[in-house]
């Protein structure tokens, strides 16, 4: 009987194992894949709901947003019109509390295309915005995408949005339309982010981190779920406080002087910190603590 | 209570709450309706005077029984230079239907399609005095570092006489409207109001 729940226990553990390290070898190309399908030229997932973008059916970053002098109803009407971008925002942030954050260091093409786009980008002239506390900066910033559009006195959606950027930058190369995009000062402030947040960051990820509503929300699930589900962790019995990981992280997660801690306000489970790890001591799974 | 943490906070509000605030003035997003009955938009892009390229981002909805073609026409005097783009797929793939769009016509509009409409605006240069849009003949003349253009020594020597009354009138200002008109029928189907220059009770009054 005790044996049998051992041989479970390590079949489980073991296909927790080859799925982490699946999805850890081949994160790039999954983000590749991701980036092929959802932008431009072959906006596939778009044009399964008559769109070629994020903007409208797909947006995820309008439908939560109250404004000023809204109904009920109003609301309910701007969560039909973008069903997919609601189903996308209650998929990630329920799968956050299980599995952690898959969406964002996986599957968001907006994300991908920044960290891919700034591997080709010299060391050298990367900027570290490691000196930047970025739960506290992120939920500043969060509180201002909620507070002015219920105070009636501005918004940030979509005036700032590289779901809105990205894409466009991609299709500007064949559509006037992407290219329009960027004939107006606040498309080309967009693109300023866009350029200096992410292909000019140091990992890639520093406006996912600072400046995403989603990925504050999703963080948010993320902390909220730790004891519930699989995370990326630190073994505390084992690390020896070498900060690889710490070098490693594109989010600027892994914080600690004798020993690494994970603030899961921060992480996704890129996996990069395990394999800088030169002990073995952090894994992804269930919190032992 | 770390300083340094929640100074960052205090960063991040005052910058986001700045660009929330902010308004460019050379761009504006409208959304709207187009209805068999007249449709429009929620309410008046606002614009500020003096760029020399405007960006109006204008989105809707068609609503049903509406079905057909839609000329999109910039209306307004002085006459602008305008160029309308539709958003859509770089290659359709042919999964769903999509309205086209070719010569400012929209083609094939049916119940619930979704448009977006990208409108590059040029505004004429004009005389401070006469409003005329300026033209090869006119006459320059520099004051205070700007360049004014007249159609006359007469419109030139009124602007002398008082250039404080005239220097910043060489901008367009007012209402203009982007129409969308049934081609069947030639009934406007949609009206996306847009104002320039003065201030925001200006654009509210236009409100649909």
């Amino acid at each position: 009987m005790q044996t049998n729940t051992i041989n479970k226990t390590n079949i489980s553990t073991a296909r927790s194992i080859s799925i982490q390290s699946f999805l850890a070898r081949y994160r790039y190309w999954i983000m590749f894949l991701s980036i092929l399908l959802f932008l431009p030229p072959l906006s596939f997932l778009f044009q399964l709901t008559q769109d070629s973008n994020f903007c409208g059916t797909w947006c995820p970053r309008m439908f939560f947003v109250w404004r000023k002098g809204m109904t009920g109803q109003q609301f309910l009407l701007g969560m039909s019109r973008s069903y997919v971008g609601v189903a996308l925002v209650f998929g990630m942030i329920f799968s956050s509390l299980f599995l952690g954050r898959y969406w964002c260091s996986h599957l968001c093409p907006v994300g991908g295309v920044m960290e891919l786009g700034s591997k080709v980008i010299p060391k050298r002239l990367k900027i570290n915005y490691k000196f930047v506390p970025a739960s506290y900066f992120r939920y500043g910033y969060l509180s201002i995408f909620f507070l002015t559009p219920l105070l009636g006195i501005g918004s940030l959606c979509c005036n700032y949005c590289n779901f809105a950027t990205i894409p466009r930058i991609f299709g500007a190369a064949f559509s006037q339309a992407d290219m329009a995009y960027f004939l107006r000062t606040a498309g080309l402030l967009n693109l300023a982010l866009v350029v200096v947040l992410g292909f000019f960051a140091r990992g890639g990820r520093a406006y996912c981190n600072l400046l995403c509503p989603l990925g504050a929300l999703d963080a948010i699930a993320n902390k909220i779920g730790t004891r519930l589900g699989k995370r990326m962790q630190i073994d505390g019995q084992i690390c020896n406080g070498c900060s690889a990981c710490m070098d490693a992280c594109p989010t600027w997660a892994i914080q600690g002087t004798d020993k690494a801690i994970i603030d899961q306000l921060a992480c996704v489970p890129c996996g990069l910190c395990a394999t800088r790890c030169p002990i073995g001591a952090i894994s992804y799974g269930k919190s032992k603590t | 209570m770390n300083l340094k943490k929640w100074g960052f906070f205090a960063l991040a509000v005052g910058i986001s709450m700045l660009a929330a605030i902010y308004r460019w003035g050379d761009s504006a997003h409208s959304i709207g309706q187009i209805a068999v009955s007249g449709g429009g938009a929620r309410h008046a892009a606002f614009l500020t005077t003096g760029w020399d390229r405007y960006n109006l981002i204008a989105t809707g909805t068609v609503i049903p029984p509406f079905q057909g073609d839609v000329k999109v026409v910039l209306e307004g005097k002085p006459e602008m230079d305008y160029e309308i783009f539709a958003s859509g797929p770089v290659i359709d793939l042919k999964l769903r239907r999509l309205p086209k769009f070719r010569d400012n016509t929209l083609f094939d509009l049916h119940p619930m399609d979704r448009l977006a409409l990208w409108v590059l605006m040029r505004p004429p240069v004009l005389d401070p005095v006469c409003g005329m849009s300026r033209r090869d003949h006119f006459i320059q003349h520099s004051h205070h570092g700007n360049t004014y253009h007249f159609c006359s020594q007469k419109c030139l020597q009124i602007f002398l006489s008082n250039p404080e009354e005239y220097r910043t009138r060489d901008f367009v200002t007012g209402k203009y409207t982007l129409g969308l008109y049934d081609v069947k029928s030639g009934k406007r189907v949609a009206n996306y109001p847009i104002v320039f220059g003065g201030s925001e009770q200006d654009a509210n009054k236009h409100h649909q």
